[in-house]
C-alpha cells in the first residue's frame, strides 16, 4: 500500500465520520412545503446520502428554519428555472432539471396527508 | 277433493274462509304474527332510510352502489319467473303431471314478485319519480326500463290468470298464463341484460347473463314449488293426493335436470373467466374460487344451492317429502346467496383496477348493514305472510276438476 | 450482408428512441406507434391515419364546439386546486365519495427517475355513453347541441344503473340534490355563462388540464390530439365508449 492510498483512505474515513456527525444533526422527517402549492417534499436524508454538505444550501439558498422559503413571493417554479432555490442544482446538469419529473418532489395532497399520518393511506369505501 | 260445479255465493265463500281461519292452530297464528312483525319492521326501516337518505343506513357506496337489496330483488323476481315457468308446463302447455301445482304456484309467483317490488322500493332512492317518468320519459334502450315495464305487464297477467283459475275459467287462464310466461321471460332476461350489457363490467358482460337468468329462474322455481307445496300440506295437515305426489315427483326430476344445467353454466363461466386470464374478469374469478369470497361461493352457492340438493333430490327419488323439503330449503338459501354473489362480484373489481393506482389496487368489499338485512328479511316475511294467508283463504289451493 | 440477427436478445428500445423520420414514415402509413406503459396497456386514442388525413371532421366530432379535455399527465402534481375549484363552483357536497373530478396516484418505482404519477379523472363525456343508454327515464342524456352528458335531476329515480354502466367511476348519488351528480364540463356554472373553460382547467397551475374544442383545427386540444410525435391515449378504450378526455405525457 502506497503512502498515497493511505492518505486517501484516511481522508475517506474522516469524511465518513463527518458525514455521520452531519447525519445526526439534520431533520429526519422530510419537509413538506404547502405554498404556493400543496405537497412538495424535501428530504435531507436523500440529499445528505448523496454526499452533499450542509453549507452547499445553508444559508445561501435556504435558511435553516424549515419552510421559511415558502414565505417568499419568488418561491415559484420560474425562480427555480433561473437557478434560485432548488434550481441551483436541479438545472439538468448537477441534478435533474426542475422542469422535469414533476411528481418526484411534488408528492401532492395525498403525499402530504400520508406524511402527516405516518405513511398510512386513506382507506377507500367501507 | 271438493267438486264444485256451481260457483259458490259470496256468503258461502266468506263463511268458508272464516271457518278455516278459526280452525287454524296457534302455531299458524304465531307464524303469521312473526311474518307480519318482520314486514312492519322492514317497512319502517325502509321508510326511515327513504326519508333521511339511504347514505346513513346502507353500506353501499360510490364504487359498489348495488348491495343486498338488489340481490334480494333479483332473488324474488327469479323465484317468481321460475314459479310461473315451471307451473306453466302443466296448465298452459298441457302436461298433465304438472297440473296439480298450478294454483299454488301462480299464487306464489304473485306473492314473490310483490316481495321483490317491496324490497326494491327501498333500494331505489326515489321510487315515486319512477312512477311518473317511466311512463312519460321512457328510454327504450334501457334494460331497466324494459324490465320494469314488462314485470308490470307480467304481474297483471299473473293476477288475471289466478283469478281465472279461481273462477275455473280454463281458456282465459291459459291465455293469461301463456302471456304471463312470455312477459316473464322477456322481463327476466332483460334483468339479466341489465348486468350483461354493461360494457365496462367484464365479469357480467356478454349474452351469458340473460340466458343464465332464465335457466336459473327455472331451477329456482322447482325449489320454491317443492318447498311451499310440501310446507302447505304440513300446515293444512292434509293427505297428498296421488296426483299431487306425482306432480312433486316430476318437479323434483326437472329440478335435478336444472341444477345440472346451472352447474354446467357455472363451470363454463368460471373457465371462461380463467382461461387466458381476461382482464376485468380473472381477478374476480380468482377471488370467487380461491380468494376472499371463496367460502361464500363454495359453501352457499355450490354446496347448499346446488350439489347438496342434487344429492338429496336423487336420494329422495321424488317421493321422500322430508328429504325434498330439506333439499328445497337448502336450495332457497343457496340461491339467495348465489344472487348476492352475482351482484357483488361484478362490482368487486374497481373500474380502474388495471390502471394500477393506489386508490384502486385492491378488490372492493361490501357487507350489508343491519338496516339492509332488516329490509331483506321483510321481503321474506312478506312472502311468508302471503303464503300463510293464502293457504287458509284459498283452502290449500285445492285443484278443481275441469 | 451476412449478419445474423439474434431475435431472442433484441432489446426493446422504447418508442422514444425511434428516429423522428422513421416515426413520421411509420405514422404516415396510418399506424400509431404504441407502447406498453407500466401497469396498463395504452394505445393511441385516434387512428393517426384518420386524424392526419381525414377531411370529414364533422362526422368524427359531431358537435360545434366539440368540447374535449386533454390531460398532460406528466405535469400533474396533485395540488388538487382543480378539485377544490370544482367543489366550490359546482356545489359538490363535502362527504366521502362525493366528487366530480379527482386525482389518482400511481407509484412508478420501475420508471427511471420517476417515483409516481398523478392521473386526473372526470366524466369523459363519451360519444357513446353507457350511462345514457342504461338510464330508464332519460334523466341523464347526451345534449344534442353541446355533446355534454347532462343530468335532468327531476327525472332521476336513483336506481344507480348509470353508476354501474360508467367505466370511469364518474358518477355519485348527491343526497343534497336527490339525484345522481356528475361532471358536466361546468356547463351550467361556467360555459353557458360565456366562460371559455371549466373551473378545474382554469384553476390548474401546471397546465395539466387543457380544455377546448376538438372540432376546431386551431384549438390546442385539436393540435395535441392530432400531433404525431407523442402518444395520446384514452382510459378504458376497451369499454368502447369513445371518450372525449385524452391523456398524453412527455
Amino acid at each position: 500500500m502506497t503512502i498515497r492510498s493511505l492518505c486517501i483512505t484516511a481522508v475517506a474515513a474522516l469524511s465518513l465520520a463527518a458525514g455521520v456527525a452531519v447525519a445526526a444533526s439534520y431533520p429526519e422527517a422530510p419537509i413538506v412545503y404547502d405554498k404556493p402549492v400543496k405537497g412538495v417534499v424535501f428530504s435531507h436524508k436523500t440529499h445528505v446520502e448523496k454526499g452533499l454538505a450542509c453549507d452547499m444550501c445553508h444559508n445561501r439558498l435556504f435558511e435553516q428554519q424549515a419552510k421559511k422559503a415558502q414565505e417568499n413571493k419568488d418561491f415559484v417554479m420560474e425562480s427555480l428555472y433561473q437557478g434560485k432555490y432548488c434550481g441551483a442544482c436541479h438545472n439538468g446538469s448537477l441534478a435533474f432539471a426542475s422542469n422535469t419529473r414533476c411528481a418526484t418532489c411534488h408528492i401532492g395532497v395525498k403525499g402530504e396527508e400520508r406524511s402527516k399520518t405516518g405513511g398510512k393511506t386513506e382507506k377507500k369505501g367501507h | 277433493m271438493a267438486h264444485h260445479h256451481t260457483t259458490p255465493s259470496l256468503n258461502e265463500l266468506v263463511t268458508g274462509v272464516a271457518n278455516r281461519l278459526k280452525t287454524a292452530g296457534t302455531g299458524f297464528y304465531l307464524m303469521v304474527f312473526i311474518a307480519a312483525a318482520v314486514v312492519l319492521a322492514s317497512a319502517g326501516t325502509g321508510l326511515m332510510a327513504m326519508i333521511k337518505g339511504h347514505e346513513a343506513y346502507y353500506n353501499v357506496y360510490r364504487e359498489v352502489p348495488w348491495g343486498v337489496l338488489i340481490a334480494t330483488y333479483v332473488f324474488f323476481v327469479v323465484s317468481s319467473t321460475g314459479l310461473c315457468l315451471i307451473s306453466s308446463i302443466g296448465h298452459v302447455f298441457g302436461v298433465q303431471d304438472f297440473m296439480p301445482i298450478a294454483k299454488r304456484s301462480v299464487f306464489l309467483s304473485i306473492a314473490t314478485i310483490l316481495s321483490g317490488f317491496f324490497v326494491i322500493a327501498f333500494e331505489i332512492k326515489l321510487p315515486w319519480r319512477m312512477a311518473i317518468w317511466n311512463v312519460i320519459s321512457p328510454n327504450l334502450t334501457s334494460n331497466i326500463w324494459w324490465m320494469g315495464t314488462l314485470y308490470g305487464i307480467y304481474l297483471a297477467f299473473m293476477f288475471a290468470e289466478y283469478i281465472f283459475l279461481l273462477m275455473n275459467k280454463h281458456r282465459p287462464a291459459v291465455i293469461c298464463g301463456f302471456s304471463g310466461s312470455v312477459a316473464g321471460i322477456a322481463a327476466h332476461s332483460n334483468l339479466g341484460a341489465v348486468f350483461g350489457l354493461l360494457m365496462g363490467r367484464p365479469y357480467w358482460q356478454g349474452p351469458y347473463m340473460p340466458i343464465y337468468f332464465i335457466a336459473s329462474a327455472m331451477m329456482t322455481g322447482c325449489a320454491v314449488i317443492l318447498f311451499f307445496h310440501i310446507l302447505g300440506y304440513k300446515i293444512n295437515k292434509q293427505e297428498m293426493s296421488p296426483e299431487m305426489q306425482r306432480a312433486l315427483e316430476v318437479t323434483t326430476k326437472i329440478g335435478i335436470l336444472l341444477i345440472t344445467v346451472i352447474l354446467f353454466f357455472t363451470t363454463w363461466k368460471l373457465i371462461a373467466g380463467a382461461a387466458g386470464q381476461p382482464a376485468g374478469a380473472y381477478p374476480v374469478v380468482q377471488s370467487e374460487v380461491f380468494g376472499h369470497h371463496a367460502f361464500v361461493f363454495w359453501f352457499f352457492e355450490i354446496l347448499l344451492g346446488m350439489v347438496g340438493p342434487l344429492i338429496l333430490f336423487i336420494l329422495s327419488k321424488g317421493r321422500n317429502l322430508k328429504l325434498m323439503l330439506i333439499a328445497s330449503l337448502s336450495m332457497v338459501i343457496g340461491i339467495f346467496v348465489m344472487r348476492f354473489n352475482l351482484v357483488y362480484l361484478g362490482q368487486s373489481l374497481p373500474v380502474y383496477y388495471d390502471l394500477g393506482v393506489n386508490e384502486f389496487k385492491e378488490m372492493l368489499h361490501y357487507a350489508p348493514s343491519v338496516y339492509e338485512w332488516i329490509i331483506t328479511a321483510g321481503g321474506f316475511g312478506l312472502t311468508a305472510l302471503l303464503f300463510l294467508i293464502g293457504e287458509k283463504v284459498f283452502d290449500g289451493h285445492k285443484v278443481e276438476d275441469h | 450482408m451476412n449478419k445474423n440477427i439474434d431475435l431472442n436478445n433484441l432489446q426493446n428500445e422504447g418508442v422514444e428512441n425511434v428516429p423522428m423520420q422513421e416515426r413520421r414514415d411509420f405514422l404516415k402509413m396510418g399506424l400509431a406507434i404504441t407502447g406498453i406503459f407500466a401497469g396498463g396497456s395504452l394505445f393511441s386514442a385516434v387512428s393517426t391515419f384518420n386524424s392526419a388525413h381525414a377531411s370529414d371532421f364533422a362526422k368524427k366530432y359531431p358537435y360545434k364546439p366539440h368540447y374535449s379535455m386533454v390531460m398532460q399527465q406528466h405535469r400533474c402534481i396533485d395540488c388538487e386546486r382543480c378539485m377544490d375549484a370544482c367543489v366550490a363552483t359546482n356545489h359538490v357536497p363535502k362527504v366521502h365519495g362525493a366528487y366530480r373530478t379527482t386525482i389518482l396516484e400511481k407509484e412508478t418505482p420501475d420508471a427511471v427517475g420517476g417515483k409516481r404519477e398523478f392521473i386526473p379523472i372526470l366524466c369523459n363525456q363519451c360519444n357513446l355513453p353507457q350511462c345514457t343508454r342504461v338510464c330508464p327515464t332519460k334523466a341523464t342524456y347526451k345534449d344534442k347541441t353541446t355533446g355534454i352528458v347532462l343530468m335532468d335531476i327531476k327525472k332521476c329515480i336513483g336506481c344507480l344503473t348509470c353508476q354501474e354502466g360508467c367505466p370511469y367511476n364518474a358518477r355519485y348519488f348527491n343526497e343534497e340534490k336527490k339525484a345522481v351528480d356528475k361532471c358536466n364540463f361546468c356547463w351550467d356554472t361556467r360555459l353557458s355563462k360565456g366562460e371559455k373553460d371549466t373551473a378545474c382547467a382554469h384553476a390548474c397551475p401546471a397546465d395539466v388540464r387543457i380544455f377546448g374544442d376538438l372540432s376546431n383545427q386551431e384549438d390546442r386540444v385539436f393540435k395535441i390530439v392530432h400531433q404525431i410525435e407523442k402518444a395520446v391515449w384514452v382510459l378504458r378504450p376497451e369499454a368502447g365508449t369513445r371518450p372525449n378526455v385524452f391523456y398524453t405525457k412527455g
